[in-house]
């Protein structure tokens, strides 16, 4: 029914034709549009803010975008940068080398802000000053760890190379940012080096809000530590690691800054991962439709790792009973 | 009588030559009046490039205007910043730092500059640094300094006695700075002694790879597209290039980390005395012979670049510039700023700086200046920098330039790094060289 009759009776007494309300009226004047309402402002921004953003570049994605050429945002190619990536093996070799990147960082940061939460954990005095200290990588901008580890890391007048070559290690220098296998490898050390802290901290938080019973229980039935470790600490972490998990998953593009110094990419795109590329192509190349292509494409990859630790998170909260 | 109106009218030719003088200078020193008014500029920011803007005040002093710097960056950052203003279509600047290589791609976001700027007053700059600055007969910039490379080597190790003595034993010949390529590749691998010695080192990324090879690819007879802008830098000449650098590597006469470096790199190690030679830009010059950067100093020699194949040198070349954007709300005041930046006096100050300037006059004064303090080494470096600028010639102005030389040199690094071979690295970057051209094309 589109419309309602309501039946009314005027001050005088007299009987009044029927009103006919409208929908609309009634769902503002019940008071059921109040929440609409208030949900409003957000949704305008976030319809400013994300929507139309998320528009306007897939949509330049089926255009040959070029940014000193505006117009070209108007020019309909079809699938034509997709089937191009498709076809393009330095892309792929870039998804792979991200998606390569992303499971060894995440897990050696893992594990090490473990063992280093662990460590702090059981420290009686100055906790706070060493989890101040152990903070002070996650202050670096990428920027500047990017210069640190490329001059340490420098073949001709790097910290490394020099200590090695004084000690008589080696005579010829070590080209860290060269070679195929060190390139990543270097890398991958200054990722960790410099968001290992996050984990820390988070683990560290977990550790913190374990409860003591378990342990002294475990401890009173005779578990070594291995055990206490294996069967209580750890299945009490895991919604902390998982939940670390997935906000450095979708925070380690910071990484970019630092590849951009210390490599950019190369040499011969040994260290070129999805944000380099895409990078050098929508603002070097300015061929901005291709760059959204390729942003597409790897923001799958975004999904598939957000709703895998997702997934992970609601079973370790099922295991431990946390609520749903 | 005679002798006195003689007198009397030559006193008055006098009187008349240097009023016209006066009259001359401050013509040339009126630079408008624009009392109130706000000129908003993007520059390029760094050290080098810094020392410029001290003048600032000056013109504001001479013009009521005020000089409001919205931007100031290395150009890779101003670029991109240009380019999303572009986008955007906000803009509300009038100046902007350009470069020969990034100026084609703009289009017609700057303005053509010779209907605001006398002939006579354009006819004091270089002629090549004007011509390079036009893009499809526009002049979209006006330049400031001009770039070209040519040979830095260490005398530490040439006039080493013993190097020469074994250079002669095994090549029959004195050592003297190579005047080819071929010669140049020889004296490098022959004085590298790593770690502590290498014989040179190149850029090994970014336009500063793609700019080397162009180099030697058009010493060697060659050029990076025909005239139907088919990409050919994959010919004989451009492997013969490409070899230049793997043999380079191969031999281990480059450090090994030279495939990551950039021009400070470069110049940081020549300065610590650990490369014998060095193909480099004329802003290092003082920086090679200041007691406080450079180990070197005082014993550094300088030589114009080595020629090709072809019997000639390649002389790749490009000008820092500024521009003045389309849509400025003062075109006539901008112009002026644009105009005093690269004036005389602008000029003399980055040449003493050691950068090459752009107005033809200011290399013979400057060499004066420097030769009047018994600076002979930057006296011989201006006399040699402006020699080589007859084989002054910029990477192609085109719009795609940039995207071109984005394929090239990670092809070129991947010959070096021995994954491709030189024809098989230069084939698959022409092919999407080729595309790009195509694309744009089509767009």
């Amino acid at each position: 029914m589109a419309e309602t009759i309501e039946d009314g009776i005027s001050l005088e007494g007299r009987i009044s034709y029927p009103v006919r309300e409208s929908r609309l009226r009634r769902f503002f004047r019940l008071g059921h549009a109040a929440p609409y309402i208030l949900v409003l402002p957000s949704l305008f921004i976030v319809t400013f803010v994300v929507a139309i953003p998320l528009v306007i570049s897939l949509w330049s994605s089926f255009t040959p975008y070029n940014l000193v050429r505006p117009w070209t945002l108007y020019h309909y190619i079809g699938f034509r940068n997709y089937l191009r990536l498709f076809n393009s093996s330095d892309f792929w070799w870039a998804f792979g080398r991200t998606v390569v990147f992303l499971t060894v960082a995440l897990n050696l940061e893992m594990l090490l802000g473990l063992g280093l939460a662990l460590l702090v954990n059981k420290i009686t005095a100055g906790k706070r000053a060493v989890r101040t200290i152990m903070m002070f990588p996650m202050m670096f901008s990428p920027i500047l760890v990017g210069f640190q580890f490329k001059y340490i890391f420098n073949d001709n007048v790097g910290l490394i190379n020099n200590a090695l070559t004084s000690l008589g290690f080696m005579h010829y220098p070590i080209a860290w940012l060269v070679n195929a296998i060190l390139a990543p490898l270097t890398i991958l050390i200054a990722e960790t080096w410099m968001s290992t802290s996050v984990f820390a901290i988070l683990l560290l938080a977990g550790l913190l809000a374990l409860p003591s019973e378990p342990l002294e229980a475990a401890k009173v039935d005779g578990c070594n530590a291995w055990q206490a470790f294996r069967h209580i600490t750890l299945p009490f972490l895991m919604p902390f690691i998982y939940i670390a998990m997935t906000i450095r998953s979708l925070d380690v593009a910071r990484a970019y800054d630092m590849v951009k110094i210390m490599t950019d990419g190369g040499p011969a795109q040994r260290t070129e991962l999805l944000w380099t590329l895409i990078a050098r192509t929508g603002y070097e190349d300015a061929r901005m439709g291709m760059a959204n292509a390729m942003g597409y494409v790897s923001i799958l990859l975004s999904i598939a790792v957000t709703v895998y630790f997702y997934r992970k998170l609601m079973a370790a909260r099922s295991y431990m009973g946390g609520a749903e | 009588m005679k002798a006195g109106r003689t007198l009397k009218t030559l006193l008055l030719a006098c009187v008349a030559t240097v009023g016209l003088t006066v009259a001359g200078q401050a013509a040339e020193q009126d630079w408008g009046s624009f009392p109130g008014y706000t000129l908003k500029v993007k520059l390029v920011g760094g050290t080098q490039y810094e020392k410029l803007y001290t003048r600032i005040p000056e013109w504001e002093k001479a013009t009521g205007a005020k000089v409001q710097i919205v931007s100031s960056e290395n150009y890779f950052d101003l670029d991109r910043e240009i380019k999303q203003d572009i986008a955007s279509g906000s803009v509300n600047w009038c100046v902007g730092s350009n470069h020969t290589s990034f100026a084609p791609q703009y289009g017609k976001f700057y303005i053509d500059l010779k209907p605001y700027i006398s002939e006579d007053i354009l006819s004091e700059y270089v002629p090549s640094a004007i011509r390079n600055s036009t893009v499809n007969g526009q002049l979209v910039q006006l330049p400031r300094v001009t770039d070209i490379s040519n040979i830095y080597y260490n005398e530490l190790v040439y006039d080493n006695p013993d190097v020469k003595a074994r250079y002669k034993a095994k090549f029959g010949k004195d050592l003297a700075p190579p005047t080819t390529f071929d010669e140049y590749k020889q004296q490098a691998i022959f004085l590298s002694a790593p770690p502590n010695l290498y014989g040179t080192a190149f850029p090994g990324k970014d336009e500063g790879l793609t700019g080397r090879f162009m180099e030697i690819l058009r010493a060697n007879g060659g050029d990076m597209f025909d005239a139907q802008m088919n990409p050919t830098f994959n010919s004989k000449a451009g492997v013969d290039a490409l070899q230049f650098f793997v043999d380079l590597y191969k031999a281990k006469a480059v450090p090994a980390g030279t495939i990551n470096y950039t021009w400070d790199d470069i110049g940081q190690s020549f300065a610590a005395g650990t490369l014998a030679l060095d193909i480099d830009w004329p802003g290092f010059a003082a920086f090679f012979n200041n007691p406080k950067t450079s180990k070197i100093a005082g014993h550094v020699g300088l030589a114009l670049a080595p020629i090709g194949e072809a019997g000639k040198r390649g002389g790749w070349s490009g000008s820092h510039s500024f521009s003045v954007t389309a849509a400025c709300d003062n075109k006539k005041a901008a112009v002026s700023f644009v105009e005093f930046m690269t004036d005389y006096d602008s000029e003399m100050m980055e040449a003493r700086a050691g950068n090459l300037p752009t107005r033809t006059k200011v290399f013979a004064d400057v060499e004066a200046e420097f030769k009047q303090q018994h600076n002979d080494y930057m006296a011989n470096m201006f006399s040699i920098w402006q020699a080589s600028l007859a084989d002054a010639r910029t990477p192609p102005l085109i719009p795609e330039w940039i995207d071109v030389s984005n394929v090239i040199w990670p092809a070129i690094q991947s010959a070096v790094l021995g994954q491709k071979t030189a024809q098989q690295a230069l084939d698959d970057a022409a092919a999407k060289a080729k595309q790009i051209v195509q694309d744009q094309s089509d767009n």
